[in-house]
């Protein structure tokens, strides 16, 4: 067995952008999938003529050629772009509550202004205020934190340190009356999946911008094509990879890391080791109990595992718009009550909300002539499913499944009449494929204690290192960029060794 | 200034590290959760099941049925239509080969599966020559998605079974009558002689008791005098046993030359293609004849396979490129065996291969270089990575 600069156990979007990154510095990598697929969750599977998109909806921080996103210029630098076509999405969201109220935002923030201050004239000003607000604080955080100002401080960027740590809600309620409004502007919690009286105004705000700037993109090929790309250009400089071999220890001799041994009972050496799989089952399943700091163990104290999605992966025979699809990204709920819904995520109960995506509307090749498909999801904790008995499986997720295709039929009442293939994911189904406690998507929940501010991408152990959801926010971009900025702290280790 | 240092002047900071504190008096540190991961997966779904033959039932001059118990543990569930993949080593090679379960779900200490042997069929006709009670196997855990999906099915279903294709059809009635469900199914079952039905008089007793289940049987090469449906199932036919049939979902099973021209059946009838669902069957018999060969390369052409850091094995044209694996002792990664589950995805990095139509590849996994080996036939000297 040659030794190994670094292991990379696990090729998710962390994992990969991590182990690229090394390699394209000439570090002598390994990277170890359990599965027999890179990508993580930013994967594919394919049904009849229907290849399914498992997660991404809506991919931030790519910007256009012309005005490139942070995300668009990382992978840019990474030299994966020319194999990827990437598709922007024409509006930013419709949200219906289903016979009360519907509307669709464009991307543009002067159109989006415009849009909801006719349908809420009373709030116009507050809303117009509360965009003010959402870039000033946007701004502020780009120059003062993105680009690493010298002098940040509080009084050089005074909406930045008031409101970071703020909740949503709150500051919402500040600006605007209307729940719809309020409930409209911060749909997006669902992609965090922390309601907007717990949510960091931060990451909404940045969040709302940064969708709006760069615009929601998907890419050709789904986000398949990405996890793809990343892997055949780290193939191409010079690295290793295993499939179907998970790492199953990570030997730390004197509190330092030795190497990893694989499912097969391989050994393999190496000083550093990036773990893209949870910080749980990095630290209580691969690592012997007394090699681990009681420190790393104190810290997950203050933190709970995070929700996993359900989604209905439906191939239809028909096109978008035979059924009244006309919108990419459709947020479907019942209730403005957002704190509801969430207290529901931990219940087998119907939420009465879910997010429909069709990226046919933006992207007529998507799936074949004449069909389209939907991907209905809602997020969800896993502790409920884990009370499901295995033979009472099955019917548990079809019923689940159910209540959601009801939902979806309040919108799109022919939906059902055009199902040709249909798969349903519950939470113990992103267990299964990512080996995540929970099936937890986003790593950890995300309230401001669990934000990047009080994570670090390092252990305690000498030669270990994170990437990925576990230690910083989930989402294609923040995961992504954990990967790079884990890899260049590792390289920076190396150099002072 | 770093950011930590200036983040202690957010606003809210201290209430959120005093929350942090309190937290770590309290919260869980998740070392009661050690292997929960895996349990949790070895209930539902897991890599390998460890099985053993208890019983053989003879059930056709060329079919007989296998039941599979668990050695140790248990048996994870599965959904009526499912299939297992069954590993084994037969003329010293080590192989594998799916088959439908063909026992009811709701009988959850074994697993039946029911083989027909095929002519020159290499593990079939192992199965029915050589195994016996107190055999062991390793199986994966059952899989496929040819099964009832109450969503968009309804509730009026037609299953089109060939010979051994009966098999999920059996488990899937076997259940219903089980559990007393109201789902009609009419099971259309074209065999090539009468003696070679199988499950014929459990058929036959199932249908007496329970109204909403119904059998016919297709007889294409009929003893004289028969007085049955005869030849295949065809528009007429159907149309004749079922109805009106706008509000029937189909499910086709059997040989393959029984999917293409039931489909095109189907379509002379209007039935809609969501309303029809397949299931796979394992590689052509004749991969040459499919539409897409290339004329210039015979199904007996031997190429030669090299293995990124490895050997260097040859291969037959006309044989999917998995069994050449298996052949020179080489087993990868194998569940459906059909091109459609993309376990035994591999990495092309020179060579040509030719997939037949209906093999399930990622429109990326396409642009990147990627095969399905189990359904993947050299069409030249290759280089793979495993
Ligand atoms: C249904 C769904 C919808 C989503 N929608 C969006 C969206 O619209 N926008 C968005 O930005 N994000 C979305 N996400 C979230 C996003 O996909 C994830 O947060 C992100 O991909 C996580 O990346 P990661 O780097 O943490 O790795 P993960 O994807 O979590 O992958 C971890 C990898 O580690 C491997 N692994 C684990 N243990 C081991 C081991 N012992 N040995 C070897 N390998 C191991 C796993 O097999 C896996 O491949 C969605 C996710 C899902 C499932
Ligand atoms: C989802 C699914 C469900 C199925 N369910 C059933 C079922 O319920 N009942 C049933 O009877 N069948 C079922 N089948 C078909 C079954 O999997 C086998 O294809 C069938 O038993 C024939 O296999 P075989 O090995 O006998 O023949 P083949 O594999 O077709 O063998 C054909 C030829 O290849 C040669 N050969 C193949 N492999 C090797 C090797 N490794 N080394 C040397 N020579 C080799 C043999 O010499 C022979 O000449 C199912 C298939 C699928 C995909
Ligand atoms: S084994 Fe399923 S695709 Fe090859």
């Amino acid at each position: 067995m040659p030794v190994y600069d670094a292991v990379v156990i696990g090729a998710g979007n962390g994992g990969l952008t991590a182990a690229l990154t090394l390699a394209q510095a000439g570090k002598k990598v390994l990277l170890l999938e359990r599965h027999n697929i890179p990508g993580g969750c930013a994967t594919s599977f394919v049904r009849g003529r229907f290849e399914f998109e498992v997660a991404l909806h809506q991919l931030s921080g790519m910007g256009s050629p012309e005005r490139p996103g942070p995300l668009r210029a990382m992978l840019g630098e990474m030299g994966v772009l020319d194999k990827l076509e990437f598709v922007e999405m024409e509006n930013l969201y419709r949200v219906v509550f289903p016979g009360t109220f519907d509307v669709t935002l464009p991307t543009n923030r002067e159109q989006l202004v415009k849009e909801l201050s006719l349908r809420f004239p009373k709030d116009a000003d507050g809303l117009s205020r509360f965009m003010d607000l959402v870039y000033r604080f946007s701004m502020e955080m780009v120059q003062g934190l993105f680009f690493h100002d010298p002098d940040i401080s509080r009084e050089k960027y005074p909406v930045y340190f008031t409101y970071a740590f703020r909740n949503s809600q709150d500051v919402m309620d500040e600006f605007m009356e209307s729940p719809f409004l309020k409930a409209i502007l911060s749909v997006y919690w669902g992609y965090v999946g922390v309601p907007p009286s717990m949510l960091s105004f931060g990451d909404l705000a940045i969040m709302l911008w940064a969708y709006i700037e760069f615009k929601p993109y998907h890419l050709k090929g789904g986000s398949q094509a990405l996890s793809n790309a990343l892997l055949d250009k780290y193939l191409a400089s010079g690295g290793e990879a295993r499939f179907n071999c998970a790492a199953r220890k990570i030997v730390v001799d004197g509190g330092a890391v030795k190497g990893v041994i694989t499912e097969q009972g391989d050994r393999v050496d190496a000083g550093v080791v990036i773990s893209n799989a949870s910080t749980i089952h990095t630290y209580i399943d691969l690592i012997d109990r007394d090699a681990v700091p009681a420190s790393e163990l104190d810290a997950f104290k203050s933190h709970s595992i995070g929700p996993s999605a359900f989604t209905v992966y439906m191939g239809l025979d028909c096109e978008p718009a035979d059924i009244g699809i006309h919108e990419t990204t459709n947020f479907i709920t019942t209730t403005v009550d957002a704190d509801r819904a969430f207290s529901l995520w931990k219940t087998m109960e119907q939420q009465g909300w879910a997010l429909l995506t069709c990226y046919d509307v933006s992207d007529p090749d998507f799936s074949p002539p004449g069909t389209c498909q939907a991907a209905l999801v809602a997020l969800q904790y896993g502790d409920p499913w884990y009370a499901v008995s295995p033979q009472e499986y099955a019917d548990a997720k079809y019923r689940y499944a159910e209540g959601m295709l009801k939902l979806a039929e309040r919108v799109f009442p022919k939906i059902r009449d055009h199902i040709e293939e249909l798969e349903a994911a519950s939470p113990l189904t992103h267990l299964r494929y990512l080996g995540h406690p929970g099936g937890a998507i986003y790593g950890f929940d995300q309230y401001a204690k669990d934000s990047p501010y009080f994570l670090t991408n390092r252990s305690a152990i000498k030669g270990l290192f994170f990437a990925g959801s576990w230690v910083g926010s989930g989402g294609f971009q923040p995961t992504l960029t954990s990967g790079r900025s884990t890899a260049r702290s590792v390289l920076k280790a190396l150099r002072k060794q | 200034m770093a950011l930590k240092d200036v983040m202690k002047d957010i606003e809210g900071y201290t209430r959120i590290t005093e929350e942090i504190q309190t937290l770590r008096k309290y919260g869980s540190d998740f070392t009661d959760r050690k292997g929960e991961v895996e349990r949790m997966m070895a209930l539902l779904h897991p890599k390998t099941v460890p099985l053993v033959v208890s019983e053989i039932v003879t059930e056709t001059e060329s079919t007989k049925t296998f039941r599979l118990t668990a050695r140790g543990g248990h048996l994870p569930p599965f959904q009526a239509g499912q299939y297992i993949n069954v590993f084994l080593e037969a003329g010293g090679v080590r192989t594998s080969r799916p088959y439908s379960i063909s026992s009811s779900p709701t009988q959850t200490g074994y697993y039946d599966i029911t083989i027909r042997s095929v002519a020159d069929g290499f593990v079939s006709s192992w199965f029915l020559e050589e195994a016996r009670v107190g055999d062991a196997f390793e199986s994966t855990s059952p899989s496929g998605t040819f099964t009832y999906n109450p969503l968009f099915h309804g509730n009026d279903l037609v299953f089109l079974a060939g010979g051994s294709g009966v098999t999920p059809f059996m488990s899937m009635i076997r259940e219903v009558a089980c559990k007393g469900l109201d789902r009609r199914i009419h099971l259309v079952y074209g065999s090539t002689d009468v003696k070679d039905i199988i499950f014929e008089q459990e058929l036959a007793q199932i249908t007496q008791r329970h109204p909403n289940i119904q059998v016919s049987h297709v007889i294409s090469s009929p003893p004289k005098r028969y007085r049955g449906l005869k030849g295949f199932i065809t528009a007429e036919l159907m149309q004749e046993l079922l109805g009106d049939l706008s509000a029937k979902t189909f499910y086709v099973c059997g040989p393959e030359v029984m999917y293409g021209f039931c489909r095109a059946e189907l379509e002379k009838l209007g039935v809609a293609r969501r309303k029809v669902r397949t299931e796979v069957y394992g590689p052509p018999r004749d991969v040459t004849s499919q539409p897409g060969w290339p004329g210039d390369v015979k199904a007996g052409d031997t190429f030669s396979v090299k293995i990124r850091g490895g050997r260097t094995i040859p291969a037959r044209a006309g044989e999917p490129l998995m069994v050449s694996l298996e052949r020179s002792h080489i087993v990868i990664p194998a569940l459906c065996r059909s091109g459609e589950c993309s376990l035994c995805r591999t990495k092309l990095m020179s060579g040509r291969v030719f997939h037949p139509e209906g093999v399930k590849l990622r429109k990326s996994d396409r642009q990147f270089g990627y095969i399905h080996p189990c359904m993947a036939y050299p069409l030249s000297d290759l280089e793979i990575l495993l």
